[in-house]
């Protein structure tokens, strides 16, 4: 109880200095980075005690109101800091995972060269991703920036691990409907072995009908976990130089099957 | 230039929820809040006036309505009890005294000033479901104003109140002239206000919960990690008790005093101005 009440009360410390700063200027001492320990823009320190509490409030937070989907990140952020590492050391160990880990390339509109991918034959990669952009309505610049990382390659780690999950969906031809979603959540569990892809794995399911958790059961779940074994670690691709290669070739260099074609009533 | 971030922040934090601020004085928001309201009993009494009219700053208004309430109550007391002092009176005349279009109030009037117009707008909608309505003939008015600049002449008010305010001016010192120019001579100053703890290991509680559990809760129930660890810190950089009430002496003020409640995570400072 002493040590957690010591390590709890360390900001302090940092805190003891700001006596006799105007408080209008307290907001914005977080974008100052390098200094009072911000390892990256957008870096909260928090203590242990802090981790836990975000993290038990996050899940809480996130299974009553399944549109927070900050609340996933956060959960994700607080508990995933032993598999990331995990994760950081084989993206090491592979040639084009080092790679990444070393240029840090990121997906955003800004990043993307739209036109470009518009042009690219049908059947790439780069084609099919903008076409399940536009199909699902979705963009990549909707992904959360790390706050709760300390340290700052597996901060970006974790970036990337968001920015190719709709990478993920492209390759695993899974739409952004609640099924789809959790078939790739469970594929990402068995890939990243992150905590908050286990539990949004197993909790997902929760809201389902019982026709939508029968065909996941005995379909779409055994089918991703094949998948996820299978295939290698999905970090280690180095998706913007593979805008060109065709999805189908793609989808054989990993071994990942088509999926299982399933009708549920009321989904797309 | 700095209101204007002030006045960013606050937009910001009053479009997220408002439960965790009143989390972070919970207990002590409601109860302090009665006991400055209770403090405006001693008032009456103190001064007698017969009517009594009141700044209130703080868009949503809680020791608004309780004045109200308060005043509603003793005059309808008084009606009663002049009532029954007249003698020989026919039921006519009793039936048109209650109906007349009289104030409820007494003359009573009570203004809430704000910064901030979302707060504003909340207190507005807080009175409309308490059943009290805004205009002349009601008592109740509702001010756009900046505490170091208020729209107001001088001498008017017989009491202002700032609850979990002034801690968020830019410059205290000039909230603090302000409200003594607006006062009458004899009008009171309250404020209520986070303060320093005295007690060692409820202070050590105190800042753990503060540092540790409220930006969590900003962040899971809100989304906003940074507005609340501003508040916590924004508290801690408040000044003390004693320091506190320097600063309202050399404002011009009286007889000021200071009642800590629970251990000092509040206090409630008054002044008079004579």
């Amino acid at each position: 109880m002493g040590t957690l009440l010591r390590s709890a009360l360390r900001p302090l410390r940092r805190l003891g200095g700001l006596r006799g700063q105007a408080a209008v200027d307290v907001p914005l001492r977080g974008v100052r980075h390098g200094a009072a320990g911000l390892l990256y823009p957008g870096h909260i320190p928090t203590s242990p005690l802090q981790k836990a509490l975000l993290a038990a409030g996050s899940a809480g937070m996130a299974l009553y109101n399944p549109y927070r989907h900050d609340m996933v990140a956060v959960l994700g952020e607080t508990t995933g800091l032993r598999a990331l590492k995990v994760l950081r050391d084989q993206m090491r160990k592979d040639p084009e995972g080092a790679e990444i880990l070393q240029k840090r390339p990121r997906i955003s509109l800004s990043t993307l060269d739209l036109d470009k991918l518009r042009s690219l034959p049908e059947g790439s990669l780069g084609q099919e991703y903008l076409c399940f952009l536009d199909v699902n309505r979705v963009s990549p610049d909707t992904r959360a920036p790390t706050r709760f990382v300390d340290d700052e390659e597996l901060a970006y780690v974790i970036q990337r691990y968001r920015e190719i999950h709709d990478m993920l969906h492209t390759l695993l031809g899974m739409p952004t409907n609640i099924l789809g979603e959790i078939v790739v959540k469970w594929f990402e569990a068995v890939q990243t072995g992150l905590p908050m892809c286990i539990l949004g794995a197993l909790f997902g399911p929760i809201r389902l009908s019982a026709q939508s958790l029968q065909v996941l059961v005995s379909e779409l779940i055994p089918w991703a976990i094949q998948n996820g074994r299978r295939a290698p670690c999905v970090l280690n691709l180095y998706y913007e130089r593979r805008w060109e290669q065709p999805l189908r070739a793609l989808r054989e260099e990993l071994g990942i099957t088509d999926p299982p074609t399933v009708h549920v009533r009321g989904l797309a | 230039m700095a209101t204007h971030r002030s006045r960013a922040l606050w937009s910001r934090v009053m479009r997220s929820c408002r439960l965790p601020g009143f989390r972070s004085s919970w207990p002590r928001g409601p109860l302090g809040a009665r006991h400055v309201s209770q403090e405006k009993q001693a008032t009456e009494t103190h001064f007698g006036f017969e009517t009594v009219s009141e700044e209130e700053k703080g868009g949503k208004g809680d020791i608004a309505f309780r004045f109200l309430n308060y005043v509603h109550e003793q005059h309808k007391g008084k009606q009663k009890r002049q009532l029954r002092a007249q003698q020989n009176l026919s039921w006519e005349e009793i039936a048109k005294k209650y109906q007349s279009e009289e104030d409820p109030l007494g003359g009573s009037r009570v203004v809430v000033c704000d910064i901030n117009k979302e707060m504003l707008k909340i207190g507005k909608q807080k009175a409309r479901a308490q059943g009290h309505k805004a205009g002349k003939s009601y008592g109740l008015a509702w001010v756009l104003g900046d505490a170091e600049e208020l729209p107001f002449d001088d001498d008017k008010f017989d009491v202002y109140t700032i609850a979990f305010g002034i801690r968020n001016v830019t410059h205290i010192d000039q909230a603090l002239q302000e409200a003594h120019r607006v006062l009458k001579p004899g009008g009171r100053f309250l404020c209520l206000e986070f303060s320093q703890v005295n007690n060692p290991l409820i202070s050590r509680l105190y800042d753990l919960y503060s540092f540790q559990v409220i930006p969590v809760l900003g962040e899971v129930i809100a989304g906003d990690w940074k507005s609340y660890q501003y508040l916590v810190e924004s508290i801690r950089q408040f000044p003390s008790q004693e320091e506190f009430k320097e600063m309202i002496e050399d404002a011009g003020f009286e007889k000021v005093t200071y009642e800590s409640l629970t251990s000092g995570i509040v206090a409630i400072h008054s002044g008079f101005k004579l």
